[in-house]
């Protein structure tokens, strides 16, 4: 096994873990602050994906097509969530996390079925937008373009989010209701409207994330079990409702996926899987995660 | 309390005559609807076990149904395996399984309990379905089943009847058991049960390996009354089935799941006429009974039941408000 | 001696909640610990019954060391503690909740097949008539008025036969009628069935009535510790706690 195989494996896997870090982060930060797990969260990447494909489809430019699309899914999946936290989580926040759960769960039902009634059970695909067509070469080994802008985007993400939460007022707002929602509540600060944009923000970066998956991979009905068992694993390893966790997390996955795949394709998610049992016997609360008590 | 016992008797009584009596008033297409409704109840009852006991939500019990179906599949088919040994095979494979997933999902509570089993369930679906040259993939088994005496569909539907029967009763008992006792303090406050000196985990565990057991059971009974199985009886889909039924029938009775599960199964029949959009349907339920009927059915009916004896207490039970 | 804390310390960040506090217990004694608000009373208990797990010291129990041991078997030595959040159990009734605390005490609880109901029935009404909750044997957790939670707090915290009981603010939202009732009790339970008693408490009145000695704790320390008279006396503690709001 040469370096150079190795390094590109790495580099792989730094892509799979950009990707899942856009997805998983927009998870974290809805649970982080509305204490809500959205379960349907990949069922909004899946459709943000799905969407993607017809409005590209549709559009039929060339390159300017996909990132076109790209927004447009987005902002379309920020709607959605707007429609979601405005008629179904809203009366859900003084039901128990059962409640919760169960009602997100059954978004994901009711959404599965209707890409399913939408789009069929192919698989779809897009080829990789312009400038990314190609692959630049590391170390002799073509390393797709595609992935580097995974990679960037992965990156702009992070930093964006870190300045969101770190570095703005509303940031400030987000750490404290995450701490302690009444007190921000008695501030006078409308915990509501916060709570909707929050899910609104985590929706769109679904959405955004799910388009960008579509020329990474092919778009199909199981994408959304698929990505949210693999956030699951993210933010179960990193901890969850923090963002350098996240991270971390999903650095974690994206390596044991990449090099999982080399070794043995099928058993790929069986060693995210260890990983996550190590991770739960060792230190259950996730690396960055702090203890319940 | 045996007056009391002999009212609430009277309907297990009827259901019981209804369900021996049973293949001599329905045509044999809704005797297969009934035997798949006493399958899917029993499943349902396992996740209940887990949910309305214990107050933790599964969403991966497919995985341990699957799990059991598939191993009497595999026995019969490619071993000749004795049929009632298969039977108790499927059940122990669902339960070993079970202790191992368990094991990792006790160790967290809540949202991540319910998170853990999932991605678990997604595990063994994706293990089985790639699995092509042990498990078939998804070409599934066919080919499997049941003995002679138990070919016939009525014969075999008793045999259902019977495993039903015998597990209704047994869960009966863990439920009003000291065990049973236990769960139902850890559902209500998991800290103060612990300050009672339990290890919270522990009996988790145990809950979770019995759960997993009897879901296994269900899956075991329903490859030979089917005569296949295939990898989408462990997809998340399916773990759905059993959380529909037990919110649609009631969690905080006994057999709410099962009033739940009948009433999924007719339904699930009578759309699969006309579509095979039925996640959609199940989604759709779960929500208005989250919204609309909290408690489901019969959660829904014994709260009514509730204020109506407690408006018929003395006078002085009247004028204290209803809780 | 029954319980001993040695330099005991939490940390929650840079906040010390509790700061090396060494304390005895003797046995038989009805022991307060009192203090401002947040003078770390609630989670100088929560280390002793290990919830929280010190930053520093030890806990030290009928000899033997329990700093790192998990709760619930802290309970099996004889630990228990009250909760000062009465939620307790909803959905079960009184009965049910006294029962299950017997069950664990003796046991059962790994039994999955005889009918819980039919065991201890003489202790859990005895139980009960002693607490005084013998006519609300019936009734949910949901249902109970707040000093009848408190009993039933109470009540299931004898149910698991402790040597030690710990009480966080026994008589908190009562009446002075039912304080009264409640310190009386809390009393005779002690003296019945030879309980050691540790409570933290707000009320000045009920401490100085029923305890046999009292401790002060002031922003995470130890200021003051002995009979009821020398705290009383004591300028420090009349500075930092009697002096102003009791």
């Amino acid at each position: 096994m040469s370096l150079d195989v190795l390094f590109n494996q790495f580099m792989s896997g730094i892509a799979r873990g950009a990707l899942l870090f856009l997805v998983a982060s927009g998870l974290s930060l809805t649970f982080g602050v509305l204490r809500v797990l959205n379960f349907s969260h990949g069922s909004l990447y899946m459709l943000g994906a799905f969407l993607c494909y017809s409005i590209w489809a549709h559009l039929l430019l060339p390159a300017l097509g996909f990132y076109l699309a790209t927004i447009l899914s987005a902002l379309i999946m920020g709607a959605a969530g707007l429609l979601i936290e405005l008629f179904l989580l809203r009366r859900l926040y003084n039901r128990g996390w059962p409640e919760q759960l169960l009602a997100t769960y059954a978004l994901i039902l009711i959404i599965t079925d209707l890409v399913k009634w939408r789009w069929g059970g192919e698989f779809l695909s897009i080829p990789r937008p312009k400038p990314f067509t190609g692959a630049i070469f590391l170390f002799d080994f073509p390393f797709p373009a595609y992935n580097l802008f995974v990679i960037g985007l992965g990156a702009a993400l992070a930093v964006f989010l870190w300045w969101l939460v770190y570095r703005t007022r509303l940031g400030d707002i987000i750490r404290a209701a995450a701490h302690d929602r009444e007190m921000v509540s008695a501030l006078g600060i409308p915990i509501p409207w916060l709570f909707t944009w929050i899910f609104v923000l985590g929706s769109v970066i679904a959405g955004l994330s799910g388009a960008v998956a579509a020329p990474f991979g092919s778009v199909a009905l199981g994408m959304d079990i698929e990505i949210i068992v693999e956030c699951f694993a993210v933010v179960v390893i990193g901890g969850m409702g923090s963002l350098p966790g996240t991270l971390l997390g999903a650095f974690v996955v994206g390596q044991v996926y990449s090099f999982g795949i080399m070794y043995k394709p099928e058993l790929a998610l069986a060693f995210i899987f260890m990983v996550m049992a190590i991770v739960l016997i060792i230190r259950p609360w996730g690396i960055f995660g702090r203890p319940e008590r | 309390m045996q007056a009391g016992w002999l009212k609430q008797a009277w309907w297990l009584i009827l259901a019981a005559v209804v369900g021996i009596l049973a293949p001599h008033i329905i045509s044999e297409f809704y005797l297969m609807i009934l035997g798949e409704a006493l399958i899917m109840s029993i499943f349902a009852l396992a996740f209940n076990l887990l949910f309305g006991y214990m107050g933790q939500l599964s969403f991966g019990q497919a995985a341990f149904y699957g799990l059991g179906g598939y191993t009497v599949a595999m026995l019969l088919t490619k071993l000749q395996f004795n049929f009632w040994l298969s039977l108790v095979a499927g059940i122990l494979v669902a339960g070993i399984v079970g202790l191992i997933v368990g094991y990792f999902c006790v160790k967290l509570r809540g949202i991540y309990f319910a998170i853990l089993t999932l991605a678990f369930g997604q595990l063994l679906f994706v293990i089985i379905y790639k699995w092509h040259d042990f498990t078939g993939g998804d070409d599934g088994i066919q080919g499997v089943f049941p003995p002679e005496a138990l070919k016939a569909p009525i014969s075999y539907y008793y045999f259902i009847l019977i495993v039903f029967a015998a597990s209704v009763y047994l869960l009966w008992k863990v439920v009003n058991s000291p065990f049973g006792y236990v769960l139902k303090a850890m559902r209500e406050n998991p800290e103060r049960t612990e300050f009672l000196g339990i290890n919270i985990a522990r009996y988790q565990l145990m809950a979770f390996v019995m759960a997993a057991a009897l879901s296994g059971l269900a899956g075991a009974l329903w490859a030979p009354f089917y005569r296949s199985v295939a990898p989408f009886h462990l997809m998340w889909v399916k773990s759905g089935e059993p959380v529909m039924a037990t919110i649609l029938g009631g969690s905080t009775t006994f057999f709410g799941p099962v009033v739940g599960t009948f009433l999924m199964t007719f339904l699930h029949a009578y759309v699969l006429g006309f579509t095979y959009f039925w996640p959609v349907i199940m989604g759709s339920f779960i929500l208005v009974v989250i919204f609309l009927l909290p408690g489901g059915i019969l959660g829904f009916a014994q709260e009514k039941l509730r204020e109506r004896s407690f408006k018929a207490m003395t006078p002085e039970g009247r004028d204290q408000d209803a809780p | 001696m029954l319980l001993e804390t040695r330099g005991l310390t939490k940390d929650f960040g840079r906040l010390r909640a509790v700061n090396s506090v060494s304390l005895e217990v003797s046995q038989g004694d009805v022991h307060a610990i009192i203090g401002p608000n947040g003078a770390g009373k609630s989670t100088y208990f929560n280390l002793i019954t290990g919830y929280h797990v010190p930053t520093s010291g030890e806990v030290i129990f009928k000899g033997r060391r329990i700093t790192r041991l998990p709760s619930h078997k802290r309970c099996k030595l004889g630990i228990t503690r009250s909760f000062q959040i009465t939620s307790v159990f909803p959905k079960l009734t009184v009965y049910e909740g006294v029962l299950l605390a017997l069950l664990s005490s003796k046991g059962i609880t790994l039994n999955p097949l005889s009918r819980a109901m039919n065991y201890f029935k003489d202790e859990v009404w005895h139980i009960l008539e002693d607490v005084g909750l013998a006519e609300q044997a019936r009734v949910r957790g949901d249902s109970l008025s707040h000093g009848d939670k408190k009993r039933w707090e109470l009540a299931i915290t004898l149910g698991t036969g402790p040597e030690l009981l710990l009480l966080d603010e026994p008589t908190c939202g009562m009446s002075p009628e039912e304080t009264e009732a409640t310190m009386v009790l809390i009393q005779k339970l002690a003296e019945e069935r030879g309980l050691t008693i540790l409570f933290t408490e707000h009320d000045m009145g009920v401490v100085f009535g029923i305890a046999k000695r009292i401790s002060v704790l002031h922003q995470g320390m130890l200021i003051a510790d002995g009979e009821p008279q020398a705290v009383r006396a004591s300028e420090e503690v009349q500075k930092v706690y009697l002096g102003g709001v009791a």
